[in-house]
């Protein structure tokens, strides 16, 4: 679903209207919490006031944690989500000016804006500055700039730079923002000179604890996978399905059940493009192109089908495709037909078939072959196709032709 | 008429709040927040208006009048600003916080706070160059994300604060 303009669920145009409400969100809470005030900002630098820790972390944890849990609901694609590049020695020297600006000034940038706008003078010149210092930076661009665009490791994320889980990562960024809030209460009420409470439990932060603790975990304890991959199965267990002979349908049994359209219990997916589709298909064939095979309705379609899910292109290569990315995608019972639409030309069209020895199956097949042959070619299929056509939902697209334009 | 401001919101809320904007923006629009574009936005539209022709051909400019429309305050980052000090003097106002001021140490003068924060505003509007954000849209909007480049900012940006906190004390204690 989310998110919501990238998707194209909202107007791009709105874009800009959405940038300003959320700016309102931002502003107003800044400064209720107190971020208008250079003195409150600075303390978390001195000990006397850590409200810029508190409200910091919290927010980071809150988000990030509503990301992952919004991804894991599928209410959010968390891949389609800005991921701040990783420009290692420019983020460094920026960090660092930044570390002095903030404690010779005693704001950052959306603070001293927020801070300006309620009449704080301080503010006032801090943003002035900083109009200065992007100035000036455009101005010796020219040298900075091998800083600025060199050593680019990539929009890195945080857990696999540490070689972490992401849940185990998320779990121990909680714990050390909870063990920052029980030391720096200490700190702070030490400082102020105020009497330090016993133990490590504060009444300040019993809620955010049990709010922050109860998410991590159970992010822990969901699986990590979106829910667009819930029914997802094992690699092992593809190979598994992927060893067994019985995911094919051969041309002697699809033929027969062409021919039988009573016993037709399959359900012909023909893979391949809509153009090539359109020229000809088997009868009662259904078209989903192999690039759509994975989509939600692709998928709902083949594990609701009335029969028997057989996919077919012109060799089996497609086919194979549009076998595993269905089946790794949960869906079960699916086959494919062997040898292709190439296979059953020639198998039913192109060779004659000689029965290999006198044995009843090989006469048969012999004979299955010659009398298969002729009714496709005179049109004894097409005959059999009208007279009971195949049921089809109605999301897929059913063949209008038969197997005639061959 | 009672004037005296009133008390800041707890901390833990106005993070959670802010948590929850910050996920709204992302829900909404894929991105976090910022504040400092909108700043480069300022300067690259007065640049662009000042010196025309120079901006055109200087690498720091060229690439917003080369993209795009040639608008730089037609921008979502300066939208969410102009949205920021709406909410904030909103919130200052009801609170009754607004009115002009100065926040500083005790034992630094009005007019050296004021140059102090001029030299920690240039410091920032560099820094924030090379970090390719701030405290809001690399660090904080980063660590959402858990993008590396999130978690580095705010180490540095803290972690030299800290290191460099005892040399500029008089700056802000006693």
């Amino acid at each position: 679903m989310g998110p919501l303009i990238p998707q194209g669920f909202i107007n791009p145009d709105l874009n800009l209207f959405f940038a300003f409400v959320i700016g309102l969100g931002f502003g107003y809470v800044l400064e209720q919490g107190g971020f208008s005030n250079s003195r409150k900002l600075a303390g978390v630098f001195y000990g006397y006031d850590f409200v810029v820790l508190r409200v910091f972390f919290t927010a980071a944890i809150t988000a990030l944690l509503g990301i992952q849990l919004f991804g894991y609901l599928g209410w959010l694609e968390v891949d389609m989500l800005y991921i701040n590049p990783t420009y290692l020695w420019s983020i460094i020297a920026g960090g660092v000016i930044m570390g002095f600006g903030f404690i010779l000034g005693g704001f950052c940038p959306g603070t001293s804006m927020v801070a300006a706008v309620i009449g704080k003078i301080d503010a006032m010149f801090f943003v002035i500055g900083m109009l200065i210092g992007i100035f000036l930076f455009g101005q010796f661009y020219n040298i900075f700039e091998p800083i600025y665009m060199g050593s680019f490791l990539g929009n890195l994320l945080v857990y696999d730079s540490l070689g972490l889980s992401r849940d185990v990562f998320v779990l121990i960024l909680v714990i050390i923002a909870l063990a920052a809030f029980i030391i720096t209460r200490k700190i702070e009420d030490n400082v102020n000179g105020l009497p330090v409470a016993k133990g490590l439990f504060h009444p300040s932060y019993t809620g955010p604890f049990a709010m922050m603790l109860g998410l991590a975990l159970l992010l822990f304890v969901l699986p990590q996978r979106p829910k667009a991959a819930w029914n997802e199965i094992s690699a092992d267990k593809l190979l598994e399905k992927l060893d067994d002979p019985g995911r094919y349908v051969d041309t002697d049994e699809l033929a027969w059940k062409l021919l039988h359209p009573q016993s037709n219990d399959l359900f012909i997916v023909d893979v391949r493009k809509a153009e090539d589709f359109a020229q000809f298909s088997l009868p009662g064939s259904v078209n989903i192109p192999l690039a759509d095979i994975i989509t939600p309705v692709s998928l709902n379609t083949l594990r609701t089908a009335s029969g028997q899910p057989v996919f077919v292109s012109y060799s089996t290569t497609d086919a194979e495709a549009a076998w595993l990315s269905a089946s790794r995608a949960g869906v079960e019972n699916l086959k494919l037909l062997k040898g292709g639409l190439n296979g059953f030309v020639e198998d039913m069209f192109v060779n004659q078939y000689v029965a290999k020895s006198y044995e009843e199956s090989e006469q048969f097949r012999q004979r299955f072959r010659t009398d298969a042959r002729q009714m496709f070619t005179t049109g004894a299929g097409i005959k059999a196709k009208t007279a009971s056509p195949a049921v089809v939902p109605a999301a897929a697209k059913p063949t209008p032709g038969a197997i005639g334009g061959c | 008429m009672d004037n005296t401001p009133k008390p800041y919101m707890n901390a833990y809320l106005a993070g959670f709040l802010l948590g929850m904007v910050l996920l709204a923006s992302f829900f909404i629009t894929g991105r976090g927040l910022g504040a400092s574009g909108a700043a480069k936005s300022v300067v690259i539209e007065t640049v662009g208006h000042v010196a025309p022709e120079y901006a055109k051909e200087h690498p720091f400019y060229a690439a917003f009048f080369a993209n795009g429309d040639g608008r730089p305050m037609k921008n979502w980052l300066v939208y969410l600003v102009a949205g920021l000090l709406g909410g904030a003097f909103f919130s200052g106002f009801v609170s009754g916080r607004a009115g002009f001021a100065i926040d500083k140490g005790p034992r630094v003068s009005s007019a050296g706070r004021l140059i102090f924060a001029t030299l920690g505003g240039i410091l920032f509007g560099i820094g924030s160059q090379f970090g390719r954000g701030c405290t809001s849209g690399a660090a904080l909007s980063g660590m959402a994300v858990l993008s590396t480049a999130g978690f580095l900012t705010m180490i540095f940006i803290f972690g030299t604060g800290y290191v460099i906190a005892y040399f500029f004390r008089k700056l802000w204690i006693h």
